[in-house]
């Protein structure tokens, strides 16, 4: 359903994408690893265009599109069928957490205020905020605003959801709230991309684990075969030194 | 020296026949300086050209330059240029007869454009990056995420200030005697000369000053409490 070919990506003289491919099927649950600098923030990032990647392609829902020629209006498009939970959750903080989650739906796919307000409501039941409709970010706990910018997320329905670290600011004693709404929403069959550190996640989870470095696609395949039966040696290496430093039992 | 306090008396309530000129003076330029100052703004933070040089020689020369040097500038030379193109083109009118409040409006509107510019421009950088990044990805146009989450946000931070420029430029229309404006301070000056009560009539300016000060304020803190509702710090 998505599909990205030969990716590139640099920052003035620093590249930081070589030429990454990736492909998605619908309900599938890709979960990206590498060390940090490898490219998967940026990765996340250019397919939805927060990026602009210098060269590539898009295929999605069976259309093309080129990376750099990319009209406003195609990423307009894109942008409304995908959503994207960001590291530090970047909730408008002007707005409530019930605003947060209908602004999408009233203002970018014109729904009527009132069906958005219900739709809204419905998701922050689902991600276990119920009694927080009217609370302002700032009034949050940051795995409760990570739980909004979840709710907003899949509020608009998207085809897939971009998950960019999104427990990698929380105290480890909040990780586990968003984790499972994000388990809930891989039981439901939602297409997502997650860059994550959570190994255990990425073992439950996951129908494909793709190991970036240095820009590039080192190795990828099911959860089992990455973490089990790695292949390349800088994948046997990282894992190595992640399952050394955290142990989290399931 | 005795302090002629009917006279103060008086002329406290004569001066206010200036009040809608000063007033006339500030809410004309802010209207004028508010959009203006915001696009400045927003020039020199996106654009790379040669306008945005432009703006930034604008904006340090009129920072540059004392107030009462541009009143003094502006009222001498824009009529002596006008008088010579109309002269060229032999147009018949007296440039001399132009209403000086026109050149108060341009000194003063100059002036609050190249502030609240600036003004702007660091509110506007208050606003984190991803802010905007969320209203684009929830699928907003670049616009809409300007106008319904960075702008509010903005405001906020740029309120304050908004104040203090406003307080500012109500002080400096009282430079606009000079350019045979009738404000407060015209008046009142006009007043003391007919008796030489120049220290009523300068207390009388200082009053009022601070009546309409102290109530620009007031209401600016109002509509800042309003805005920063989202603000509160943690209450669960």
């Amino acid at each position: 359903m998505i599909e990205v070919k030969n990716v590139h990506k640099s920052f003035g003289k620093n590249e930081i994408l070589k030429g990454v491919d990736l492909k998605v099927e619908k309900g599938d649950v890709v979960v990206i690893l590498g060390p940090s600098g490898s490219g998967k923030t940026t990765l996340l990032r250019c397919i939805n265009f927060l990026e602009k990647a210098d060269q590539g392609e898009l295929l999605f829902k069976g259309e093309s599109y080129h990376f750099q020629h990319a009209s406003k209006k195609d990423i307009l498009n894109i942008r409304k069928k995908t959503a994207f939970v960001f590291q530090n959750y970047n909730l408008f903080s002007n707005k409530t957490a019930l605003e947060n989650v209908t602004e999408g739906l009233i203002i970018a796919r014109k729904v009527s205020k009132d069906k958005a307000v219900e739709i809204a409501k419905e998701c922050l039941n689902k991600v276990g905020l119920a009694d927080k409709y009217d609370s302002y970010p700032s009034q949050l706990s940051g795995g409760q605003q990570q739980r909004v910018g979840i709710a907003r997320a899949i509020a608009v329905n998207p085809d897939v959801i971009l998950f960019d670290e999104p427990t990698s600011a929380l105290d480890p004693e909040l990780i586990g709230e968003v984790l499972s709404v994000m388990k809930l929403l891989a039981k439901e069959g939602t297409t997502m991309i997650v860059v994550t550190h959570e190994m255990s996640f990425a073992e439950d989870v996951a129908s494909k684990v793709v190991f970036m470095d240095g820009g590039v696609v080192v190795e990828e395949g099911t959860p089992k075969e990455i973490f089990c039966n790695p292949k390349m040696d800088r994948t046997k290496q990282f894992l190595r030194r992640i399952i050394r430093n955290y142990d989290y039992s399931i | 020296m005795s302090f002629n306090f009917e006279f103060f008396y008086q002329t406290f309530f004569t001066a206010f026949r200036g009040l809608p000129v000063t007033l006339k003076l500030t809410a004309f330029s802010l209207l004028i300086s508010l959009p203006l100052g915001f696009l400045f703004a927003v020039i020199r933070l996106k654009e790379r050209s040669k306008v945005k040089n432009l703006v930034s020689v604008y904006i340090s020369f009129v920072r540059g330059t004392p107030i009462v040097v541009q009143i003094l500038v502006i009222y001498s030379l824009i009529p002596s240029i006008m008088a010579s193109i109309f002269k060229g083109l032999d147009i018949k009118m007296n440039v001399f007869d132009i209403n000086p409040m026109l050149y108060a409006y341009i000194v003063f509107s100059l002036n609050t454009v190249a502030l609240l510019s600036e003004v702007f421009r660091s509110a506007l950088a208050t606003v984190e990056k991803g802010q905007l990044e969320a209203a684009q990805a929830a699928g907003l146009t670049t616009f809409q995420g300007y106008r319904r989450i960075v702008i509010p946000q903005a405001m906020v931070a740029a309120l304050p200030n908004i104040c203090t420029v406003t307080t500012n430029l109500i002080k400096s229309t009282s430079l606009a005697f000079l350019m045979t404006v009738k404000d407060i301070t015209a008046v009142a000056k006009v007043e003391a000369a007919y008796g030489y009560n120049y220290i009523e009539a300068y207390i009388v300016i200082w009053i009022i000053y601070i009546i309409i000060c102290s109530l620009v304020e007031i209401l600016f803190k109002l509509v800042e409490k309003r805005m920063k509702v989202y603000k509160r710090a943690l209450v669960s």
